[in-house]
């Protein structure tokens, strides 16, 4: 928690909020909107985030809180109110399975909403599926989020980010790349994976692509520059942690790459500090990938979510996609949950009802989100292109439908169950 | 056979890197016979608090001025107050001691400005040379130099100085040098100045070449304890050769097939392999 | 660091068995054995998570109190044995005990690397020594990467991750906190065995003064070899111990800092005691465990650490179970004193 910044960014919140905010708090509206507090018997629900360690990964845990607030101001679930709580799992898989059993045996939770975190996914797995708890994660990172019964993220992942951000270079500038350097951080089943699909991708048009797996502790990023050079590409994906991705860029100013190569990166580079921090060298030179619409779309959903976090959010909540991502989480964990019988509310019937969402649609998606009852979830796969530009990531119109090949699975199930375009 | 020459350059420019944090934790050592694990926390300190004058729009000449001196007066209150307490203990109660300095600086720092992404500028970043065909910019030129030549310097005023000479007398045993009419406290007070001055400068500087992050500068301290390890602690010049040729060799196994991913390893490698060259002899402890 | 190990022992040998020791012990273990039906999931799983690290600071103590050694390589090693059991565990579908004795395996030959070159140095240089073979194992296990399920040596799970087997006894989580209990008593009485035995005695005389060893006929370099192979494989019981806890190991989780770390709270909790790896345990994952329910805010956490890290190392040389037991001593010569001049 950012407490210095949080101070100037409670009074200047405060100001915007005085001068437009009446706007938005008069247009949350969430569940059943009944505009009445919700009395009855709190149905407990948790999530998992990382919150200390090497990045604070939590905006999607903080807005499905904010949800979830808004919720219980509005008739809660059908009456009953929602206890959300929030642990904080330190990037520790100890940690994390710690907290799973505090949230999942102590506290009984019948669902986890908003989760965001790079280690709960690998070491909550077991847990997840013995006590077959539903996990609707906000944001999922490693290869392991991906691949299991009953974990489904709203966002689509660094793998398919990755190739769709190299897809629209590609597209932008047709006939014109065909290398790919992806860089990635060494671990394997979140660095290394997330290139794969991209090299994949590349190397199906006739190109080639080099995976550079390097070690996060190391201090060298022009090593890695020259590295990526030697290989000649066209493209250069990085796709790390937005924390490590500026010394790379810093590295690649130094040697003056930004008018020799095109650079890219996954929706881990999207947050609204990367363009100030990588600085002006890169306007216009580097593509963001985005895994839902930007957030001013001005659409009603996208508008519904800045309201919620407006009203019943903190100040110093991100506004960022991870943010989206937990708010729609929050949301049809809601729907889902005022379709059933409020007195039979339990951990079982939940995991039902989810697993029988076959179509949930928002305009911050490009195309209908899911759960459904198959062995994996990964359920978004399209979104918009972002361009650095003037201190922004300014997002392209058009919607860009990942052709990453390990989805050919997903597809077949899309099919399966009427989604497929 | 892969290109190895830009890896020359790109390997100087990390052990400028190297350079810098090595002579800080050698001169305290050699000034106090602390091994500093909390060198690279204090410089991180230094950096954050320049970065933050800077973002209110403060004047940069000031950030750097007040960021340094920050870092000089947490050493100092660090070497008054703390260290001054474990003298008489060894010196692995010591080292450790500085490791739980480190920790509680991280934590500081963690809750104050979280990690987000960031970036250090100096106005030297805009500037740069190019040396066979990779450029290097001025900021890695004088981070390269301030490490030679604060090593120079240090090196002339522990021997030629009146107050080196005590320092050294310090180090080596501080009952005696009491006796014998060396101010301790004042003279320990100064080495710690001078330890949190080049942790301070170090820190800013470093920030600006590699990543303005808490935990990376932080335990960028255990590789720059290996440099030191090559100079035995003690010579300076042998700490700056090898660190030079740490990070040379680190950058040249970039592009080599197999071993390339593991490079990170090479401060450690080396470390050891210059201990076991320096024990090679047996010898046998009388107690 | 003066040798304290003869402190507290008393002169005259005694033959009996200690049998207040062992009825401590065996209430100690039946009070442990009934434990869980009094914790919360969570405290249950932070407990086990203690039970690993009980058995990693006690591979600390065994190097620093038999032969004053500094390593600050051992968590380290338990990334190794906790590495080697997870490979046997996916790639042979082996039971639990051939995983864990494998790690344990595997982590003592590592422990023997890293003792051999540290066998001629003392004091800050070994500490150093280890802390850089520490940093390389980092490297090692950053890069790749702990098994998950996928085949070969260095495979990758490309699907799902698979978790590492429970024992067959030990599926759930109460009773897998008493397996890992019972594997921390184990290792506690191969400790003890050893130090009563040869090995302890040849250690007690190289302790005191390694000429007068020599002279002895005590082989130094093989009971030093002797003893970073044990104090490896106690670590790599550890890493097998935390392994099968959470079901998987994180690349990041095994810093060289976290080696050191553990050093400290060694010392911190008292490295001549028995109670000692105990209290290390303890405040390496009881003590932010509780910061954490309490919802107190990481950052805060990690500064209450070093604060109390540098306020234990300042007042206490002897460790926490030195004061417990020096406040201990003071209580029963408070109640022995009234006795006394009672009767």
């Amino acid at each position: 928690m950012n407490s210095r910044s949080a101070f100037l960014a409670i009074i200047v919140g405060t100001l915007v909020a005085g001068l437009t905010g009446t706007a938005y708090a008069a247009d949350s509206k969430c569940g059943a909107n009944t505009g009445k507090p919700a009395t009855g018997e709190p149905i407990v629900i948790g999530g998992i985030v990382s919150v200390t360690g090497p990045d604070n990964f939590s905006s999607s845990g903080l807005a499905a809180a904010a949800y979830f607030q808004c919720l219980n101001a509005n008739g809660g679930v059908n009456g009953r109110p929602v206890k959300y709580l929030l642990e904080d799992d330190a990037w520790n898989p100890e940690q994390s399975s710690q907290v799973a059993a505090k949230l999942i045996r102590d506290q009984k939770a019948v669902v986890l909403v908003g989760n965001m975190s790079f280690v709960d996914c690998g070491a909550n797995q077991g847990l997840y599926e013995k006590e077959d708890i539903m996990v609707v994660a906000g944001v999922g990172v490693p290869r392991d989020c991906f691949f299991q019964k009953n974990y489904a993220p709203t966002n689509a992942g660094p793998r398919v980010s990755n190739t769709k951000a190299v897809m629209d270079v590609a597209q932008s500038y047709p006939g014109k790349i065909k290398r790919l350097v992806c860089i990635a951080p060494n671990i394997p089943n979140v660095g290394e994976w997330s290139c794969t699909g991209a090299v994949a991708w590349i190397k199906k048009q006739g190109g080639d692509g080099k995976i550079i797996a390097f070690d996060p502790g190391s201090l060298d990023a022009t090593s890695i520059i020259l590295e990526a050079m030697a290989f000649k590409p066209d493209v250069i994906s990085v796709g790390t942690p937005k924390g490590m991705a500026v010394p790379i860029f810093a590295a690649a100013e130094e040697q003056g790459l930004a008018d020799k190569v095109h650079f890219t990166g996954p929706a881990s580079l999207y947050n609204l500090d990367f363009p100030r921090a990588i600085g002006k060298y890169w306007d216009g030179k580097v593509t963001v990938d985005m895994e839902l619409k930007a957030a001013d779309a001005g659409t009603p959903d996208m508008q519904n979510w800045l309201a919620v976090m407006e009203k019943y959010g903190k100040a110093s909540d991100p506004r960022d996609t991870f943010s989206q991502a937990g708010y729609l989480a929050a949301r049809v964990t809601a729907e889902t949950m005022l379709k059933l019988d409020p007195i039979r509310i339990d951990r079982q019937s939940v995991t039902a009802a989810l697993r029988n969402v076959k179509r949930f649609e928002s305009d911050m998606f490009c195309s209908p989100w899911y759960i459904g009852d198959g062995p994996r979830h990964n359920a978004n796969h399209a979104g918009p292109v972002s361009l650095v530009k003037d201190g922004k990531l300014i997002p392209k119109p058009a919607c860009i439908e990942s052709e990453d090949p390990e989805l050919d699975d997903v597809h077949v199930y899309e099919k399966v169950i009427g989604l497929a375009k | 056979m892969p290109d190895f020459t830009p890896f020359l350059v790109s390997g100087l420019a990390l052990a400028a890197t190297y350079v810098l944090s090595a002579v800080g934790i050698v001169v305290l050592y050699r000034a106090s016979g602390v091994v500093n694990f909390a060198q690279g926390a204090v410089g991180a300190l230094a950096a954050f608090i320049s970065w933050s004058i800077v973002e209110r729009g403060g004047p940069e000449s000031l950030s750097w001025l007040v960021g340094v001196a920050v870092a000089t007066i947490v050493s100092l209150a660090y070497g008054r107050l703390i260290a001054t307490r474990l003298v008489s203990t060894d010196p692995i109660t010591r080292a450790v001691a500085t490791l739980s300095f480190a920790l509680i600086l991280l934590g500081f720092m963690g809750y104050l400005w979280g990690e987000a992404p960031r970036r250090l500028r100096l106005p030297t970043d805009t500037m740069s040379f190019e040396l066979l065909g990779v450029r290097v910019t001025l900021t890695r030129a004088i981070a390269f130099g301030l490490g030679v030549s604060v090593t120079a310097v240090v090196m002339l005023f522990l021997s030629h100085s009146r107050m080196g000479l005590q320092m050294r007398a310090l180090a080596s045993n501080r009952e005696l040098s009491a006796m014998l009419g060396v101010r301790v406290f004042r003279i320990d007070g100064w080495a710690w100045v001078i330890s949190g001055v080049l942790a301070g400068v170090s820190g800013v500087l470093l920030a600006d070449l590699q990543r303005l992050s808490g935990q990376a500068l932080t335990f960028a301290v255990i590789p720059a304890i290996a440099a030191a390890v090559i100079g035995r602690f003690a010579s300076l010049p042998a700490t700056v050769a090898g660190a030079l040729a740490i990070g040379v060799c680190e950058a040249l196994l970039t592009p080599v097939p197999v071993i390339g991913p593991f490079r990170s390893a090479t401060p450690f490698i080396f470390a050891v392999g210059a201990m076991l060259w320096m024990q090679r002899k047996p010898v046998f402890v009388y107690r | 660091m003066t040798d304290r190990s003869l402190e507290g022992v008393s002169l005259a040998v005694s033959s009996r068995l200690p049998f207040r020791e062992i009825a401590l012990c065996a209430g100690a273990l039946a009070a442990l054995y009934f434990l869980p039906s009094f914790l919360t999931g969570y405290w249950l799983r932070v407990l086990i998570s203690v039970a690993a690290l009980v058995v990693a600071s006690l591979s600390v103590s065994v190097l620093f109190a038999q032969l004053g050694m500094v390593s600050l390589a051992q968590f380290g090693l338990l990334g190794v044995g906790g590495w080697f059991a997870l490979r046997i565990s996916h790639g042979m579908g082996a039971p639990f005990e051939l995983a864990l004795l494998t790690g344990g395996a595997a982590a003592a030959l590592v422990g023997l690397v890293v003792g051999l070159p540290a066998l001629r140095m003392r004091g800050l240089y070994l500490a150093i020594i280890t802390l850089m073979m520490a940093g390389a194992i980092q490297v090692l296990i950053s890069a790749f990467g702990f098994p998950d399920g996928g085949a070969g040596i260095l495979g990758k799970s490309t699907g799902a991750r698979v978790m590492m087997a429970r024992p067959f006894l030990a599926q759930g989580d109460p009773a897998y906190f008493r397996y890992a209990v019972v594997i921390a008593a184990l290792c506690y009485l191969l400790v003890l065995a050893h130090v009563r035995g040869r090995p302890g005695r040849a250690w007690a005389m190289i302790r005191r003064g390694e000429v007068c060893a020599l002279a002895g006929g005590v082989h130094i370099v093989a009971y030093k070899v002797w003893a970073f192979a044990l104090a490896g494989f106690l670590a790599g019981i550890a890493g097998g111990l935390l392994a099968g806890g959470v079901g998987q190991l994180d690349g990041s989780a095994f810093p060289a800092s976290q080696s050191i770390m553990l050093f400290a709270l060694t010392i911190v909790g008292g490295a001549y005691s028995s109670f000692g790896p105990i209290i290390a345990g303890l405040l390496l994952r009881a003590f932010p465990a509780l910061l954490n329910e309490l919802h107190v805010d990481g950052n805060i956490a990690t500064m209450v650490f070093g604060v109390g890290l540098l306020h234990a190392l300042m007042t206490a040389p002897q460790g926490i179970a030195g004061q417990l037991g020096d406040a201990f001593r003071a209580v029963g010569k408070f109640f022995k004193g009234n006795g006394g001049t009672a009767a």
